[in-house]
């Protein structure tokens, strides 16, 4: 009887083709040195120059791996059999990416972290970080990701810096206003941090496009204001396998919470189901204080930042509550939803679903007021009929694209300037997608006005119409 | 040098990895034991794939993957005597080129095949196949033949 070392095929060329060797030893250290005495090529092959095991080189006495007993050490017997298994690893070059002396400079109060390190540097470089929106939570967020050196930062927003961001979305600046808010942000943080690269997505994310944006980042950031794109987030997130380090703002107090974490509750374990239309005002019709964003979205980074490292307690199934005026913060339990229809043990959604219906806000009084296409505009154009066609967007955005022949009466200014309109004349109400006309088309008729909306608004005008109003 | 493969293999390989994506999909080449096996030049035919889970934790399975040892010793010793063996692997590179890794490289055992894909956006785009040379410092392209 003697101790059988079974080789794999790979490395049985180094040992004349045998698949097995015979050794007498009492030691799994001696019967490998009694294999290499014989095969000097296999030794090559196994051990490392320091005379060790290469680290991918499993060894198993019968069916136990040697390093769960006394590795090299381990006592063997006649009969026993001696497996030499590779470890068959590897995998693309992500994790390899390396930090040059400027980065290493930058990011020096990281590195001397032992939390951070080095590792941990090149583990931020190597990530990638999705922010939705690029407003009050999303500016501090992106801006300290940048500056963390995460190595890909993607933004989705679609809107224009308007003055009234500037108070809290400290991306933009003032001479930014009317610009899109995705050049203004990428602007800022090229130049904060050029060794990062970031990636804008001008464009509304959708139920189409969400799942595969989502796909090529790491972490998901929401700070959106709107429930629809929420849920989205959320449902994306999960159907991904991404986490959300989300935030929410209001007034004067804020959400936190990493939602879609493994084993951890979604943002509809917490909320399964939307707030009526009109029952939470958004920032721009319930106001927010200028700093609080700054707070949530920070810590929003915290979280992010702290999802890619896998230091410390993530924000899995707890939500924190932030009150500015009473500067303070309470952490509600929040348990993951067995029944959750996304997340849960037997999930029905398995696509992203229609979240404007979702939120209820499908049944808006669009529906009810008389409504024309852009088509039909520009038909009455051609025709000459005779109307007023009032556009109730902003200045800023009047400035960048109008239709000819519009007079131009903000939305905020209309009730104001009602009397400059003629209830004798037919009005045609168009703003840039057809949402604020159609608040405006409500209003005037309630005052008398025949008023029509134009659905799509400018933005549907620019696409089929006139190409050569800008689309913003 | 260069690996053979049999007809519908590669579909298989591609739906593996594709499945897999964004986490990095793996498994075994199987085929006859080649009587040159650390030769340059060899060929290699592999005549069967078997996906298998990606071992590595959680963490990483976007940048890397392992295949239980267990497993593989279990295929080896199924197949034991029969002529056949373990003569390469496949794994994916999600979004990233279907060259090895560095860590590929340290990681990699001589004469196998190591077929790599590269799966961009959840769809295979580039399909290579490596051998180590035998002092383990680099890896060398060999040619995908299609049966």
């Amino acid at each position: 009887m003697s101790i059988e070392i079974r080789l794999p095929t790979a490395l049985r060329v180094f040992a004349d083709k045998q698949d097995k060797i015979e050794v007498d030893a009492k030691t799994v250290g001696a019967a490998l040195d009694q294999m290499f005495g014989r095969h000097d090529r296999l030794k090559a092959q196994l051990l490392g120059p320091d005379g060790k095991l290469r680290s991918f080189v499993n060894v198993y006495v019968n069916e136990d791996d040697a390093r769960d007993k006394q590795g090299l050490n381990t006592p063997v017997k006649d009969g026993d059999t001696v497996l030499i298994v590779p470890a068959i690893a590897g995998g693309s070059t992500v994790a390899e990416v390396e930090l040059d002396k400027a980065e290493l400079i930058r990011y020096n109060r990281h590195i001397i972290l032992p939390e951070v390190g080095l590792e941990g540097q090149k583990k931020l470089k190597s990530s990638a970080v999705l922010c939705i929106g690029a407003g009050g939570l999303g500016s501090p967020l992106a801006l300290y990701l940048a500056a963390a050196g995460v190595g890909r930062i993607g933004i989705v927003d679609f809107d224009v810096v308007d003055a009234s961001n500037l108070q809290r979305q400290i991306l933009h600046d003032t001479p930014s206003v009317g610009t899109p808010k995705l050049q203004s942000a990428k602007k800022r943080l090229q130049a904060l941090n050029p060794h990062v690269q970031v990636e804008t997505y001008e464009e509304r994310l959708t139920s189409a496009n969400a799942v595969e944006l989502f796909r090529k980042y790491d972490v998901i950031a929401d700070g959106t204001d709107n429930f629809p794109t929420r849920y989205l987030v959320n449902d994306a997130c999960v159907l991904t396998g991404k986490p959300n380090a989300y935030g929410s703002i209001f007034r004067f107090e804020g959400q936190l919470a990493v939602f879609g974490a493994k084993d951890g509750p979604c943002y509809r374990c917490l909320y399964p189901e939307p707030p009526p239309p009109g029952l939470v005002p958004s920032c721009a019709e319930g106001g927010v204080l200028g700093v609080l964003p700054g707070v949530i979205g920070t810590m929003q980074a915290i979280e992010t930042i702290k999802l890619i490292l896998g230091i410390g307690r993530p924000l899995v199934g707890r939500l924190m509550l932030y009150d500015a005026l009473e500067q303070s913060w309470r952490t509600l339990k929040v348990k993951r939803n067995p029944a959750c229809p996304v997340c849960g043990d037997n999930p029905t959604i398995k696509a992203p679903i229609d979240y404007e219906a979702f939120c209820g806000l499908k049944e808006k009084p669009a529906n009810m007021i008389p409504e024309i296409s852009v088509e039909e505009l520009k038909a009455k154009l051609d025709k000459k009929e005779s109307f007023v066609l009032l556009d109730v967007r902003e200045q800023h955005e009047y400035d960048i694209a109008r239709i000819p022949g519009s007079k131009l009466i903000p939305l905020g200014e209309l009730d104001k300037r009602v009397q400059e309109l003629d209830k004798k004349s037919k009005l045609i109400v168009h703003c840039k997608m057809g949402g604020r006309s159609a608040r405006a088309v409500q209003f005037l008729r309630a005052q008398g006005y025949d008023a029509t909306n134009v659905a799509g608004g400018i933005h549907d005008w620019s696409e089929k119409i006139d190409p050569s109003v800008p689309l913003y | 040098m260069s690996l053979k493969v049999k007809a519908g293999l590669k579909d298989l390989v591609k739906a593996t990895c594709e499945k897999a994506y964004p986490e990095e999909g793996c498994g075994l080449l199987l085929g006859p034991v080649p009587d040159d096996f650390d030769k340059q030049g060899r060929v290699v035919v592999a005549d069967e794939a078997r996906p298998l889970p990606n071992g590595w934790d959680s963490s990483s399975k976007t940048n890397r993957y392992l295949i239980d040892p267990r497993m593989l010793a279990k295929v080896e010793a199924e197949l034991s005597g029969s002529g056949r063996a373990v003569v390469g692997f496949f794994h994916s590179h999600p979004n990233h080129p279907a060259w090895p890794s560095p860590f590929d490289l340290m990681m990699a055992w001589p004469c196998l095949s190591y077929w790599i894909v590269r799966v961009q956006d959840g769809k295979l785009s580039d399909s290579r196949s490596w051998q180590r040379t035998e002092d383990s410092r680099s890896f060398i392209e060999e040619e995908i033949l299609e049966a």
